[in-house]
């Protein structure tokens, strides 16, 4: 039930030295810095540009030391970066929309490769035509890849992530590529306070990288993905898919060592946040910026006594499978929010719809379920939009047909 | 019931040839009123230059084309073979297509009764001292002839897959008949110089023909197999990463001195072996510079072994060696061990020189394969012990 941003106006002691005002690109530029990163590979597109700015500015000013490699595209960036993690330098990129999708053979093979870099991702629509909003589809592209994929809501969240992001993906358990993913404009370049940790803080809580007997280096020689026939694939998919799923502990983990650090900024499930939800019987569940309007919005409705709450999914991949069946089995209906596409799929939901919807399949009490189409492209999410979505999942309570099932949201009509 | 045929055929250089022999058997099987369909074990990797291949076709009287389709092309190798067709007969010394898969015997799919179709040169004795033993008994037919080696984009038309098809209709005529070869060979080409080729072929692998070309091979015959099969790593005694532990580093100076990939030995790729006369040598360091596979091990003396095991075949140290009749390419068939030349040739020069000598014989292979051309042979040269020439390159490249 906690939130992140309740807390953000207290004290500025011990973890944390300092409030400084950062957009969320500048969050992540100051994660990286007190990550103590050793290499960043770097490519414009924006949003992300901002990132590299912010890292390149921190370097010039002398507040940080890192090889700084700017690529000629997404793909060498990529490329880069998955090597330079291969002999056990930290490693830095980043992209948005189209160029993240350019790069995607790299990213792939990050991921059979078992390595772990942080990506961040601002979100960016997808290319034609020109667009700059935000659309979650350039990220999601990885979700089956074997990455790990989070989304934050605030800049505190983004830099904060950073390292809570390299001190999963690094775990000996997991080693999986990280993508921090951010809603391009509305979280990107959005300005806030935010508590900078203390170098020693940082340090305290990220252990060295060591990719130990898998480090490729003179003294330990190795091959990495030679070519392998029918023989060899599935036993390194199974590895895989292992991995993903142990994943899911070491978040946990990795979130109550942060607790230990910086204070209880975060709370159990720590996968997703719950706002409102202890007896609410309708909720909406998104990703993303649009959970600042969704919480206004239930607070608003609170007030005049609906039971409404919000369920704000932070952890992608891997999928939260059991505490989310568990929680949403609570309500009469989830509305899901999709700032995302997947047309001509399964009754042309969205993806979290999906996700969500398989999820709860095996629930003893599955909810009535509908989704919501809004936000693409950089679209508005108003608190009066979220307000709409709770009132049609509302109605689907007393609903018995698939009649309303998906609602475009904010769409000309 | 189901006939399979399993063509072996040597990498890039026969690719074709393999192809074909499995098209032509669907053709012809269909035109009998069978069902058939063909396949091969790879697009192109791990098909090399000469690399052990293969190819599959499989015909049923009764099966319908689905299930046929399930029971043999679900699987990328087969079980088992009714005929095992053997482009190159120095594949009868095993079979090690790609690493981890161990060196495997020639004849390791053929069923009882079945029948190892191989083009050679040799009479059958001699393939079965190289060949494993089998626990029942099973015929193997030699089609008299050189191996056809040719490109990857081009086929030799030297006839060997019209043989093929006559060989195959003598040894298992439930696959294909002989007068349907004819007639479809007739009907394809109009050329009837290619359906007397099958026919020839037919009836030299017939019981009454004279010599006699077809044996049967009983669980006497053949040799107790010396390498073992790999058993692969579960997915959880695997590396992650796709992590391969490197070769371990170490190198001494003599045979065998320096450590390779007990793996994928890829000595089974060649048809001829590099044969050295150490006398002749003048230590240029060459040969061991270009071998792309690294096979010379650098001796105290001076010279350089070969480790046969992971030589290719390729031809490279015979074409750089800058002395005359000093590194010549044999048919590997000639030597039945991988020993080390250097340590025999140590041991007694002369019985080694004679030795070599013999192995090469009158005729000698002196090129690599030519894309499109195949080998070329030219007569060689004893030389006395001791009698450094100068080659020319260029008089020696046949074009
Ligand atoms: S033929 Fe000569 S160059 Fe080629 S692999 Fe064998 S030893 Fe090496
Ligand atoms: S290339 Fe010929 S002469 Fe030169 S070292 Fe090798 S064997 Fe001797």
């Amino acid at each position: 039930m906690s939130v992140a941003v309740a807390k953000a106006k207290s004290d500025l002691s011990g973890p944390y030295e300092r409030e400084d005002l950062l957009n969320g690109c500048q969050a992540v530029a100051q994660g990286v810095r007190l990550a103590d990163v050793d290499v960043i590979a770097a490519y414009p597109i924006r949003p992300y540009t901002e990132v590299m700015d912010a890292l390149s500015k921190l370097i010039a000013d002398g507040q940080f030391d890192a090889e700084y490699i700017i690529a000629d595209s997404e793909h060498s960036q990529f490329e880069i970066v998955k090597h330079a993690s291969s002999v056990n330098a930290r490693a830095f990129g980043g992209s948005s929309g189209t160029g993240w999708m350019y790069g995607m053979e790299a990213l792939v093979v990050t991921a059979t490769d078992r390595l772990p870099p942080l990506f961040v991702v601002g979100n960016r629509a997808l290319d034609d035509p020109g667009a700059f909003g935000v659309e979650h589809n350039d990220a999601m592209a990885i979700r089956d890849m074997g990455w790990l994929l989070c989304w934050v809501t605030t800049p505190q969240e983004a830099l904060e992530h950073v390292l809570i992001g390299y001190r999963i993906a690094e775990d000996k358990r997991v080693r999986m590529p990280m993508g921090l993913a951010m809603d391009g404009a509305f979280l990107t370049h959005s300005q806030h306070m935010v508590k900078v940790p203390s170098v020693a803080a940082a340090k305290k809580f990220l252990p060295q990288y060591d990719l130990a007997e898998r480090r490729l280096h003179p003294d330990n020689p190795i091959s990495v993905a030679p070519q392998v026939n029918e023989d060899w694939v599935m036993e390194l998919r199974r590895q895989n898919w292992e991995a993903a799923k142990r994943a899911r502990g070491v978040i946990k983990e990795a979130y109550k060592e942060f607790n230990d650090v910086f204070g209880n900024r975060y709370s159990a499930p720590y996968y997703f946040d719950e706002f409102m939800t202890d007896d609410a019987e309708v909720v909406l569940i998104g990703i993303g910026t649009v959970a600042a309007p969704a919480r206004t919005a239930v607070r608003r409705m609170r007030e005049k006594g609906q039971k409404v709450g919000y369920v704000n999914l932070r952890w992608f991949r891997p999928f939260p499978t059991v505490e989310l069946r568990e929680s949403l089995s609570r309500f009469k209906a989830v509305g899901v929010v999709d700032r995302d596409f997947a047309h001509g799929s399964p009754d042309d939901c969205g993806i979290l719809m999906h996700e969500v919807r398989s999820c709860l399949y095996p629930a003893k009490n599955r909810p009535a379920i509908v989704n919501f189409m809004g936000g693409l492209g950089g679209r508005d999410l108003s608190i009066a939009d979220t307000q709409k979505m709770f009132e049609i999942t509302q109605q689907a309570v007393k609903k018995d047909s698939m009649d309303g099932f998906i609602t475009w949201i904010g769409l000309r009509e | 019931m189901i006939k399979r045929v399993e063509v072996n055929y040597r990498g890039i250089f026969q690719k074709n040839l393999g192809k074909k022999i499995g098209s032509d058997i669907v053709m012809i099987a269909s035109r009998m009123g069978q069902r058939a369909f063909s396949n091969g074990r790879y697009s192109d990797s791990p098909e090399r230059n000469g690399i052990p291949c293969k190819y599959f076709a499989f015909v049923s009287p009764d099966l319908p084309e689905e299930e046929l389709e399930a029971e043999c092309g679900a699987k990328l190798e087969i079980d088992e073979a009714d005929v095992s067709v053997v482009l190159d007969d120095t594949m009868c010394k095993g079979v090690e297509p790609w690493g981890w898969h161990g060196i495997r015997p020639i004849n390791e799919r053929v069923v009882k009764d079945g029948c190892l179709l191989v083009v050679s040169k040799k009479k059958p004795e001699e393939l079965l001292k190289f060949i494993g033993k089998k626990p029942y008994n099973y015929r193997i037919a030699i089609l008299d002839g050189d191996a056809s080696l040719a490109g990857l984009w081009v086929n030799k038309d030297d006839m060997t897959h019209e043989r093929i098809l006559g060989g195959i209709a003598a040894v298992d005529p439930a696959i294909i008949s002989i007068e349907a070869v004819e007639s479809y060979l007739m009907d394809k080409t109009k050329q009837k110089h290619r359906a007397e080729a099958a026919r020839a072929a037919y009836e030299s692998l017939r019981a009454e023909a004279k010599p006699p070309r077809v044996k049967t091979v009983t669980p006497n015959d053949g040799i107790d197999w010396p390498h073992k099969i790999p058993v692969l790593p579960k997915w959880f005694e695997m590396q992650e990463g796709a992590v391969v532990p490197a070769v371990k580093r170490g190198f001494e100076m003599g045979p065998r001195g320096q450590n390779r990939n007990p793996g994928f030995k890829r000595g089974t790729t060649k048809t001829q072996r590099p044969a050295v006369r150490f006398d002749l040598c003048t230590k240029c360091t060459l040969c061991w510079a270009e071998c792309p596979d690294e096979c010379f091990d650098p001796t105290t003396d001076g010279f350089y072994d070969i480790e046969y095991q992971y030589c290719v075949g390729c031809g490279k140290c015979a074409e750089v060696c800058p002395v005359k009749e000093c590194i010549v390419m044999v048919d590997e068939l000639q030597f039945e061990d991988d020993h080390s030349p250097w340590e025999h040739w140590k041991k007694d020069s002369k019985e080694y020189i004679a030795w070599v000598e013999g192995k090469k014989g009158k005729e000698r292979v002196s090129y690599p394969v030519v894309t499109g051309k195949g080998r070329t042979v030219t007569q060689g040269e004893v030389m006395p012990e001791g009698k450094i020439v100068p080659v020319r390159k260029t008089e020696e490249v046949e074009v």
